[in-house]
């Protein structure tokens, strides 16, 4: 077994810069399909095999270079991460996807720039990835900071200035509401305290009790928990009496949230898309119903989908498959067309310039508050950890 | 004062869930020696229940006692394929079983109902509040005190009043003496993984009703916090972890509660400070098994 499982890897090591060279465009896919980065990254994976059906089926990225991918189980853990990229790298792909987290992907990314081969993490929405993670890292999702910015700037104006913030230090991802606290003190709101949680906790009932219990209460509270968290801190904060306007982010994008009945109405949140008629959204939607026969119940399919639009632009611009042509591609892209909405970047670090919806649960059912382009002068610097 | 006794309602229906949970881990280990890492799968199953009654419309007073039935007979099932051909193996390999059945009812959850969370339909309800002399109390927090009361008094009255519970108890005193009695291993080992089960489903049940959620790797918080629980009330001793689970719960509270705000991110490392103080004063836990030198079969 040993033995076959060598010649395997021998064989796609031997025959794979052949392929690269040729006409077809390897991705090594170094994602999590398995672990505690699965419930993100696997959806993600659905929608790039959506794409990649879909392109090689029209015969290939302008007609002749077919993709193909590599698949590596990551297993959520960041030493598996770099082994599996390492492994990649050597298969001579044209370009990487590593994991939604950016804990992994930054433990990928001294290896991709020593490469010089592109990575696009899958759906990692902090903005300091790409910052540490060097020319060849790249991200695919509106950052932590933009959608910060858009959601404290839509609570000001409704006239919510006495802010609150949950957040966990666990994460990048769950430090967002810091953004937020920037943000809205830079509007003129105030910021009446904040509260920290660890992911995973069990109980929030001691945090709700507590801003309960605050005077002058807050007329928004802003947190970046996601699931399980999220559920139990909302219940906990509606069953302790506090009415306030509460702000997520695309982390709440799930069906849970609109499952959760009277306690989730009202909820805002922000996320990378939303469906609206005509949209390139509701096609993606569309296709991958056709495709999966199952209706997309997320985003991340979507963004899964961009990335290969944006391979797929960065191809077609570089003329080639090369990957050090790929990467100076990819960070000359301008409005590329994907399923969530226009994709640059250009001029940016390598966090790309991507709308932002704001969504309100109403009913169960999600209603587009509106897709508002974030000021740029207000959008806090990435935060540094 | 108002503020001490609502966060002392949160201690108590916090400590009640991680009470039930170690007492899981405690039935099992007072007769086998072993803790079962995987008794949060067992409440993954159950949460997996909630959520299939719930997409097919089953009203949730039944759905509750299948998701307890099904974590019940989970473990039965669990004791006879994965547990009783190590029986009598070292307590490392006994654990290392554990940790083994756990990760592989992981990925078969991950990949055979998905690696996403899934919503679970919870009835209004459980996420309303009733109000007690200015005093909110949320209706699952009243679910999970009731729940937990009852269970502890239908444990005590089985431990006590049937003869397999009896027989439990003569078992984890000295297995080797109750089988001279003629008192069955098989029957007593797979009576206490029933007992788990059921305990574990509760659980499950009064941790879903918070999240109103489940995902594959569900089980993993509430099994470790069930294990320093039954450790900080006595490894074994049911009583202890009964004290242990309360222990905690209150500790976690009151510290999420009344630590000055620019403590709060320390707040794990400085609870778990407090539990390994109990354990300096008190090494054997809060309530020592009776027999912690006990052979175990």
């Amino acid at each position: 077994m040993k033995h076959i499982a060598l010649a395997t890897t021998l064989l796609a090591a031997l025959s794979a810069p052949a392929f690269a060279e040729s006409d077809a465009l390897l991705i090594g896919m170094a994602t999590a399909q398995t672990g505690g980065l699965a419930p993100y990254d696997s959806p993600v994976v659905a929608g790039i095999r959506v794409a990649v059906d879909e392109l090689n089926a029209a015969g290939g990225i302008g007609g002749n270079i077919m993709i193909e991918l590599i698949e590596k189980d990551v297993r959520s853990d960041a030493a598996q991460t770099v082994i599996a990229v390492q492994e990649l790298v050597d298969a001579g792909v044209s370009a990487i996807v590593l994991p939604c987290d950016a804990d992994p992907a930054l433990g990928a990314a001294g290896i991709v720039d020593q490469a010089g081969i592109p990575a696009i993490s899958t759906c990692a929405s902090s903005p300091t990835l790409p910052l540490i993670g060097g020319d060849y890292v790249f991200a695919n999702f509106p950052g932590d900071n933009v959608q910060a910015t858009v959601s404290a700037v839509w609570a000001f104006e409704q006239g919510l200035g006495n802010a609150y913030i949950i957040y966990s230090p666990d994460s990048q991802y769950t430090t967002m509401p810091l953004y937020f606290a920037d943000v809205m003190k830079a509007l003129g709101g105030t910021v009446l305290g904040e509260d920290t949680y660890t992911i995973g906790q069990p109980e929030f009932s001691a945090i709700a009790t507590r801003i309960a219990a605050l005077s002058p209460a807050p007329d928004v509270i802003m947190t970046s928990a996601y699931e399980p968290d999220f559920p139990s801190l909302l219940k906990a904060l509606r069953a302790a009496g506090v009415t306030a306007q509460v702000i997520g982010s695309d982390g709440i994008d799930s069906p849970t949230t609109f499952s959760l009945g009277d306690v989730a109405e009202g909820v805002v949140f922000t996320t990378a898309g939303h469906p609206t008629p005509g949209s390139a959204l509701e096609t993606f939607n569309a296709l991958f119903l056709a495709e999966t026969g199952s209706a997309s119940d997320t985003v991340f399919n979507a963004v899964g989908y961009d990335l290969i639009k944006v391979l797929e632009a960065a191809v077609l611009a570089a003329g080639t498959t090369e990957p050090k042509a790929l990467r100076d591609a990819i960070a000359g892209l301008e409005g590329v067309q994907g399923a969530t909405s226009l994709i640059t970047y250009k001029g940016t670090d390598g966090m790309p310039v991507r709308e932002v919806s704001l969504i309100r649960v109403t009913g169960g059912e999600r209603e587009l508050v509106g897709q508002p382009a974030p000021q740029m002068d207000l959008i806090p610097a990435p935060r540094m950890q | 004062m108002e503020l001490i006794l609502q966060q002392t309602v949160n201690a108590i229906s916090l400590g009640g869930t991680y009470a039930l949970l170690a007492l899981g881990l405690a039935v099992v280990f007072s007769i086998m020696g072993m803790i079962n890492f995987a008794h949060g799968e067992l409440m993954t199953i159950s949460g997996y229940v909630l959520m299939y009654c719930g997409i097919l419309g089953v009203p949730f007073t039944i759905a509750v006692p299948l998701a307890v039935l099904a974590a019940m007979a989970a473990a039965v099932l669990m004791e006879r394929i994965a547990f009783r051909p190590v029986r009598n193996a070292s307590g490392a390999t006994m654990l290392v079983t554990s940790f083994a059945v756990a990760m592989i009812l992981q990925v078969l959850f991950q990949n055979l109902i998905s690696p996403r969370s899934q919503p679970v339909l919870l009835p209004e309800y459980l996420s309303q509040s009733i109000s007690v002399g200015g005093i909110f109390i949320g209706v699952n927090k009243l679910v999970a005190i009731v729940a937990t009361l009852v269970m502890l008094f239908v444990l005590d009255r089985f431990m006590t009043r049937q003869k397999i519970g009896i027989a439990m108890r003569a078992a984890a005193e000295d297995f080797a003496v109750a089988r001279l009695m003629g008192i069955r291993a098989n029957t007593v080992i797979a009576g206490a993984f029933a007992i788990s089960g059921m305990l574990a489903g509760v659980a499950a049940v009064l941790w879903v009703s918070q999240r109103a959620s489940v995902d594959p790797l569900m089980g993993f918080v509430p099994v470790v916090k069930a294990f320093i629980a039954a450790i900080l009330g006595g490894l074994g001793s049911l009583r202890g972890a009964v004290a242990g689970g309360f222990l905690l719960g209150f500790i976690e509270i009151y510290l999420a509660a009344f630590l000055p705000s620019g403590m709060q991110a320390f707040r794990e490392p400085i609870g778990l400070s407090l539990v390994i103080l109990v354990l300096l004063v008190r090494p054997n836990g809060l309530i020592p098994a009776a027999t912690i030198r006990a052979q175990k079969v």
